[in-house]
């Protein structure tokens, strides 16, 4: 199927002939091999970048420099393979030279704390980092942290990405996982944070950036204080894979702990929801067809862009805890070793096949064949669409695309109660609080790649690492610095 | 870039600047500093910024400061901590918000891709829209905005009007820019103001006659009807839906496989709680592999469309007005000759409808037409194709 332009051409049809023109020239003819995963030129792309670092054009990413960090390192993990000790010491050292004094991470040194850098910067000590002294995990003021995350929040439950800044979901995903991964996350952090995301839903199901709240004075008299209206709470800006994919993996944070917010009286509210149905039908209607080789789009009537492999390719992992997705959770998975195994582990017995009880949601060989065909670039590195350059977002937004469009990665119940029956409470904590904390915690690490659940297109020989559908880390890595903050095991 | 000299395109470095010498710059790293993936800066921006974090460390509030931050702005428009810093020396000297308004204008549109640009104007329009007493807006129900104490006395209302044209302007030149999207919206729901929304119908209406299949023009027309609430001459909201399904389907029928107005549909019928089945006549001829000449039945024989009766009731009007004349019905367009069809958008819709319905024969005839988009008309996505037939069929599954 091509371009239904319905003979009434306007410049998105235009626009969508022309792409999916260059796109099929990227389809390999049947008779000819098939592309696979250019790993050593990827490798090379990365290191290149790491050590030689960025020309001056990259100036308009001075203020990510804890993203480029985050997606270089990240990207290695995904590709399986490991940093020798010495260029860790120093990723870490560039990491937290970006450490605010008022607490928080700027983008780069001298630069004012900001939500979305800091989760880069966590996220990359959490690959490369360590406990004890120069480490990293252990010199996160997280006080100063959490202090900083208070002062950024709204009355409508959101959060501002930065002082003077603007609210945006991308800013309480961000927060959210630094919260849970150091282990930071209270009552009073995320009271409201839950209905916030939900008036984010619009009426094609997707998510938008921020609401417009509204407020009126209380009737109840004296108290000046303004009550949140529930309606009109309208979405600004349309359904976005960006931002749908930040709002979803932010409401599977928030969703285990709305009981624990209720029963603690900080909230009387009826709970918000959100609608999984249409969520869902939008999701998948956002992969493109097998004219833009199944890649996925980040609008209705968008272009499709390799980053969305993983905004809202990686989405589908989110929907079982919501209940969505026909593979049972209960059941006892043969669990995996840690994820971080080079590629060519022989420990395990897929077959190269494509196995026919795919049960996913959307089409996963599609997926894989538009990162495969058209997102490399010959000289290394991946990107949006041909004939662009690679960069360092979309080679890793693509690479973690690519790992969820091979394997199912889900929350398992019987690693949920082993973690909660393990747990070790605090010390003097509060036996609210620390439900509160086993349950962040319990939830988070009980996601478990399921072994011989993958499927790869064109053979195993392009598998990369499973990925934390939520956090965008490997699964051990998540463990690791979860046991650190969270003193357990 | 790298290879500056003094030219009149580069004023000199900051370093080089006698009224600066009071400042110590700070480099970005220390000495001994071996940081991975580096960026290499020209040594204009390296110089602004060291100036920069010089400045920020002294906390320095000073007019030279508007003119250090506008230097990095215009190298690296993303530079939040500039763009925060800024502010505050705005606010700290007492300077001109609306000379910072009119300088944003060059920008928005020079860099019409950054977040700042567009918050840094929020910010400003806040602060010089302030009403004197509340500090946010109250409920736009029709009694609040036409209330006359809602009226604004304080703060004229032109330069509101102003920074709607000027949005206007910009999405002439990115018709789908998030940021001038969620922009407007915001200026229309902040202030909410009656003359500010007066226009936003003719307004999307002219965006959509530019390009039907601009899915932010259709989003920003869902805020404006109906997400943002009621406001003053839309209150009969039975008129407002009738309205809104007819220029719909007009544009359906324009190009019959534009996602974005069968989306805008299903907002409607779901905010309005419509059954989608009051739209079967309409997407029936959707359905069919090519347009059925507009003189013949409109229903498909073959195919069993069975109006409930309360459905019967919703479309009374339609339905009994003329009960033989089919050639026009201007309440159920018919697809424009050229149409590529069937719309697999409309197949998924009737399949909806049918669900809808529930009775055990609807669900087959549901199944029957998930089946066509698996098989044929929609094959990309058959996984969920077979996943909604195995809920439709299996629903405690």
């Amino acid at each position: 199927m091509t371009c239904r332009t319905d003979s009434f051409p306007t410049a998105t049809s235009k626009e969508q002939a022309r792409v999916e023109e260059i796109l099929l020239q990227h389809r390999p003819p049947n008779d000819q091999p098939k592309p696979h995963l250019q790993r050593p030129e990827h490798l090379n792309y990365l290191l290149r970048n790491l050590r030689q670092g960025f020309p001056e054009r990259f100036i308009s990413q001075d203020c990510s420099q804890t993203w480029l960090v985050y997606w270089t390192l990240h990207s290695f993990s995904l590709l399986g393979v490991a940093l020798d000790p010495e260029t860790k010491q120093r990723a870490i050292d560039t990491i937290m030279a970006c450490q605010h004094p008022d607490g928080g991470f700027g983008g780069g040194p001298g630069q004012a704390p900001h939500v979305l850098p800091t989760y880069a910067a966590i996220s990359a000590l959490a690959s490369v980092g360590r406990a004890g002294p120069g480490g990293g995990w252990d010199q996160i003021d997280r006080l100063k942290l959490y202090k900083f995350f208070l002062s950024l929040k709204q009355r409508d439950g959101s959060f501002l990405v930065a002082h003077h800044s603007e609210v945006d979901v991308r800013g309480t995903y961000c927060l959210l996982c630094v919260a849970a991964l150091l282990n930071l996350i209270t009552p009073e952090l995320i009271k409201g944070t839950a209905e916030f995301i939900a008036s984010l839903q619009t009426y094609e199901g997707g998510f938008a950036s921020a609401s417009q709240p509204y407020f009126s004075p209380d009737g109840s008299g004296e108290e000046e204080e303004e009550v949140l209206l529930k309606e009109p709470r309208p979405a600004l800006g349309e359904a976005h894979g960006g931002y749908t994919f930040c709002a979803l993996a932010s409401w599977v944070m928030l969703h285990p702990l709305l009981p624990l917010l209720s029963s603690s009286g900080t909230s009387s509210e009826q709970q918000p929801t959100i609608n999984t149905r249409n969520l869902v039908r939008w999701l998948v209607q956002m992969q493109g067809s097998e004219a833009e080789l199944g890649g996925f789009r980040g609008r209705t009537n968008k272009l499709v862009d390799a980053c969305y492999s993983w905004w809202v390719g990686g989405a589908f992992n989110l929907l079982r805890p919501l209940g969505v997705g026909t593979r049972s959770a209960t059941s006892v998975p043969t669990t995996s070793p840690p994820t971080t195994t080079p590629p060519k582990g022989e420990g395990k017995e897929e077959e190269d096949a494509w196995t026919d009880d795919d049960e996913s949601l959307f089409n996963r060989a599609g997926l894989q064949e538009y990162i495969l065909y058209a997102a490399q670039h010959k000289a290394g590195g991946l990107r949006d669409k041909p004939p662009k350059i690679a960069d360092s977002y979309h080679t890793l937004y693509s690479l973690a695309g690519l790992a969820s469009a091979q394997h199912n990665v889900f929350q398992v119940d019987e690693t949920k109660e082993k973690l909660r029956a393990a747990w070790k409470p605090k010390e003097g904590d509060d036996p609210a609080l620390d439900e509160f904390h086993k349950t962040v915690f319990a939830e988070a690490r009980a996601w478990t790649e399921e072994v011989g659940g993958s499927n790869y297109v064109n053979g195993k020989v392009d598998r990369v690492n499973a990925t934390h559908p939520i956090f965008n880390l490997t699964i051990t890595h998540v463990r690791l610095i979860m046991n650190h903050f969270y003193a357990q095991e | 870039m790298s290879s500056r000299t003094s030219s009149p395109d580069f004023p000199p470095l900051y370093a080089e600047r006698p009224e600066w010498s009071d400042v110590v710059p700070i480099p970005q790293n220390d000495e001994d500093a071996n940081p991975i993936a580096p960026i290499f800066y020209t040594p204009e921006y390296k110089d602004a910024t060291d100036y920069f974090r010089g400045i920020v460390k002294t906390g320095e509030k000073s007019k030279r400061v508007l003119e250090l931050t506008e230097s990095i702005i215009r190298l690296n428009p993303a530079h939040y901590s500039a763009w925060q810093y800024r502010y505050q020396t705005l606010l700290s000297t007492s300077s001109s918000l609306s000379d910072e308004l009119t300088l944003m204008d060059t920008y928005a549109t020079e860099f019409l891709k950054t977040y700042q640009v567009w918050h840094h104007r929020r910010l400003l329009l806040t602060l010089l829209h302030q009403p004197p007493s509340s500090p946010s807006p109250s409920s736009p129900t029709p009694t609040t905005t036409t209330s006359p104490t809602h009226t604004p006395t304080t703060t004229p209302p032109l330069p509101l009007q102003a920074e709607l044209t000027f949005i206007t302007s910009a999405l002439r030149t990115d018709a789908k820019n998030y940021h001038t999207w969620a922009y407007r919206q915001w200026v229309l729901s902040h202030f909410s103001r009656p003359e500010l929304w007066s226009g936003e119908i003719s307004f999307v209406e002219s965006m959509l006659d530019e390009d039907v299949r601009n899915n932010s023009a259709w989003h920003h027309r869902f805020f404006v009807v109906f997400a943002s609430g009621v406001r003053e001459g839309d209150e009969d909201r039975e008129e407002v839906r009738r309205r809104e399904l007819a220029y719909t389907k007009e544009k359906i029928a324009l190009a019959p496989n534009n996602g974005s107005a069968w989306n805008y549909l299903r907002g409607i019928l779901t905010h309005t709680h419509t059954p989608f089945a009051t739209q079967a006549d309409f997407v029936l001829p959707y359905t069919l592999p090519y347009p059925s000449p507009s003189q013949t039945e409109p229903l498909d024989k073959d195919v069993d469309v069975k109006m409930t009766d309360e459905d019967k009731d919703t479309d009374k009007d339609e339905k009994n007005s003329s009960p033989e004349n089919t050639v026009v019905d201007l309440e159920n367009p018919r697809p424009e000759a050229g149409a590529d069809l069937p719309s697999p958008l409309a197949i998924e819709f009737m399949a909806d409808i049918y669900e809808e319905r529930g009775g055990k024969e609807d669900v087959l005839s549901a199944v029957e037409l998930w089946k066509s988009l698996r098989d044929e008309h929609d094959t990309i996505r058959k996984n969920y194709w077979e996943f909604r037939i195995n809920d439709a069929l299996h629903p405690s599954r």
